[in-house]
């Protein structure tokens, strides 16, 4: 077990040319995060992705009578710009494989919201076969709005608080992906199976964002070392692989 | 449209690629996908994937006391949920030798009335949608919602009710029920020049839908069609009339067809659908006022309610088509095996498979839309 401890991490990253500066080191820096942030949070769009039944009030949600775009809510087709993941409900695990793909192409700063009781610890469907029961056991999750299903005023609200939570810099779960990488990726892999890998190189991008810690690397990051060679030929990483982790590949 | 002064041009052939056609996207209907063949734009091969909403209903329905599952069936269809709990009660009473009040199953024919009104304008929304009119989606949400309003006086919630139990109905209507119904069917004729105006009569709808997504009334009878979209290949069939449940026999109702069998006369036979809701609605109206007494059956202890040995094979019309539970009870307090016979999972995998190929690729949502497939209980 001991040796297990002593991670060789994943080799260090070829420099991408490109400084991710995240010290706010002057006051104009933190004048213009603040501004930022302010402006963020009044510029949200979701992704378009109906995974469960919660997915019926948000027609309703978006449309005129309820109208989100108040509040500059907007649905967005494609993961690559959309800031917020709504998780309508049950997650199948098929479903749950497609949500985690998707949200590994989201660009952060972005945020998960568990939408129906089924999110939060199963529902009703706890005793089921095919659905996994908590999500933050696989995606961080900023909030949660319970209720089978929530309202679209409860969607409405739950909106305005996550508005308030980015603003007051507290909606920052997506970097706990980063640091705790580990942790979801072993959840992931206990459900999936061992094999289980996405093409996004996550180490990557924690080491750019500066949010690798102690957590991010561990056992079942390990397991993803033999992939590595499959990402480089397709130019997915800008790990190199080196000597050191040849024999990690053959164990 | 086409320009009058339009000649098609010979490209030179573009090669044969796969696309996969949602969960995430836009188009698709739902959690559901397409693996969609495509030479050029247009389809040449496609493949259902389903399974994205999969939750093991007929497991689980084993697995629950009869009563509880009232909680369960509505979920398998969400934008229709109502004939699956009048199904679903209707069989269980079968099992179990329950004699329904009078009143209780004029509620329910309101109740599953209302649903399909508010199910159709919902696909009208949707429908629209895929056809680039976002006004009309933006309508027929909207109007849909104020359906969901009366649900939730009726029963207290918008989209599950839970309101149709073994037995009869959970509680009776609030005051002046019948006369916000009756208000909101005046709304709704108000309403559907305007929608015919936007939408039914649009020209660009019109060619967009007419003769998309063919069906002959052969090809729909052996490959399972039912519903609204075997009623606009010419074949007038309906349960509500020729195997009437409830008090479907004490009303009078036509039965809209169109022969066409394209995804305009499914989305015109949706609208006739409609008008003879209002007038079903309209004789309910009348004639729920005159119908005292109670609207629930005694029943036995539903912890411990040990249904009698048999099978049941009820049938509801659905807005969709028809929605059948096959029920097998073996005496116990849960059902010894569920299966669902919905409408969707006809329509979403093998009908839509082969009506999506040889349109063109923005054509495909409009057919999956215009079959009104509902992928929760497709997966189910």
């Amino acid at each position: 077990m001991s040796e297990e401890k002593t991670f060789p991490a994943i080799p260090p990253a070829v420099s991408t040319g490109i400084a991710c500066e995240t010290k706010k080191d002057s006051f104009l820096q933190r004048v213009m995060d603040g501004f930022a942030e302010f402006c963020r949070a009044r510029s949200l769009f979701i992704l378009h992705y109906c995974t469960g039944c919660g997915a019926i009030e948000l027609p309703p949600a978006i449309t005129s009578r309820f109208d989100l775009e108040r509040l500059g809510v907007s649905p967005m087709v494609t993961p690559r710009q959309a800031d917020i993941l709504l998780i309508t409900g049950y997650v199948s695990i098929k479903t749950l494989k497609r949500i985690i793909l998707t949200y590994e192409q989201m660009q952060g700063p972005k945020y998960v919201i568990g939408i129906c009781s089924c999110t939060v610890n199963g529902g009703m469907y706890w005793n089921s076969y095919a659905t996994a029961k908590q999500l933050n056991e696989y995606l961080p999750v900023d909030m949660y709005i319970a209720g089978c299903m929530p309202r679209p005023e409860a969607v409405q609200e739950g909106l305005k608080q996550l508005r308030e939570k980015i603003e007051s810099g507290e909606a920052n779960s997506w970097e706990d992906y980063f640091k705790r990488y580990d942790h979801y990726l072993g959840n992931q892999q206990h459900l999936f199976g061992d094999d289980w890998h996405t093409p996004t190189d996550v180490i990557g991008e924690a080491r750019h964002y500066d949010l690798l810690g102690d957590e991010s690397l561990g056992e079942h990051t390990v397991r993803l070392e033999k992939y590595l060679q499959h990402h480089q030929e397709l130019g997915l990483t800008n790990v190199e692989l080196e000597p050191e982790n040849k024999e990690l590949m053959e164990r | 449209m086409r320009p009058e002064n339009y000649k098609s041009v010979e490209h030179p052939p573009s090669h044969e690629y796969e696309l996969n056609f949602g969960p995430n996207h836009p188009g698709i209907e739902g959690n559901y996908a397409l693996k969609v063949k495509l030479e050029g734009d247009v389809v040449t091969e496609a493949k259902a994937d389903g399974g994205y909403l999969h939750r093991g209903f007929e497991k689980l329905m084993e697995t629950r006391l009869w009563m509880q599952n009232i909680a369960l069936v509505p979920r398998i269809c969400v934008p229709d949920p109502v004939p699956m709990e009048v199904v679903y009660s209707l069989g269980v009473e079968e099992l179990g030798g329950l004699e329904v009040p009078a009143r209780a199953q004029w509620l329910r024919v309101l109740h599953l009335e209302l649903s399909r009104i508010a199910a159709h304008l919902f696909t009208f929304g949707g429908h629209a949608a895929t056809t680039g009119m976002y006004s009309n989606m933006f309508w027929g949400v909207t109007d849909r919602d104020y359906v969901l309003d009366l649900f939730e006086q009726m029963s207290g919630g918008r989209v599950y009710h839970m309101y149709n139990v073994p037995g009869g109905v959970r509680r009776d209507l609030p005051d002046g029920f019948l006369a916000r119904v009756s208000e909101l069917l005046d709304y709704l004729e108000r309403r559907l020049p305007q929608y015919d105006d936007l939408f039914f009569a649009n020209a660009v709808f019109i060619d967009r839908a007419r003769g998309t997504g063919t069906l002959t009334q052969e090809q729909a009878l052996s490959w399972g069609v039912t519903g609204p979209n075997l009623r606009a290949c010419g074949l007038s069939f309906d349960v509500r009339r020729d195997d009437p449940y409830l008090v479907y026999d004490q009303l009078e109702f036509d039965i809209p067809t169109e022969t066409a069998g394209d995804a305009l006369a499914r989305t015109l036979v949706r609208r006739a659908e409609l008008i003879q809701s209002i007038r079903i609605l309209r004789q309910v109206i009348a004639r729920l006022p005159g119908i005292d007494g109670p609207i629930r059956c005694p029943l036995p202890n539903p912890l411990a309610w040990n249904v009698p040995m048999g099978e049941a094979y009820p049938r509801v019309e659905s807005s969709k088509g028809e929605l059948c539970f096959y029920l097998v009870s073996t005496g116990g307090d849960r059902p010894h095996r569920v299966h669902v016979r919905g409408p969707s999972s006809m329509h979403a995998v093998q009908v839509l498979e082969r009506l999506s190929i040889g349109t063109r690729i923005e054509d495909v949502a409009q057919t999956m839309f215009s079959l009104d497939a509902c992928p929760p209980e497709v997966d189910r």
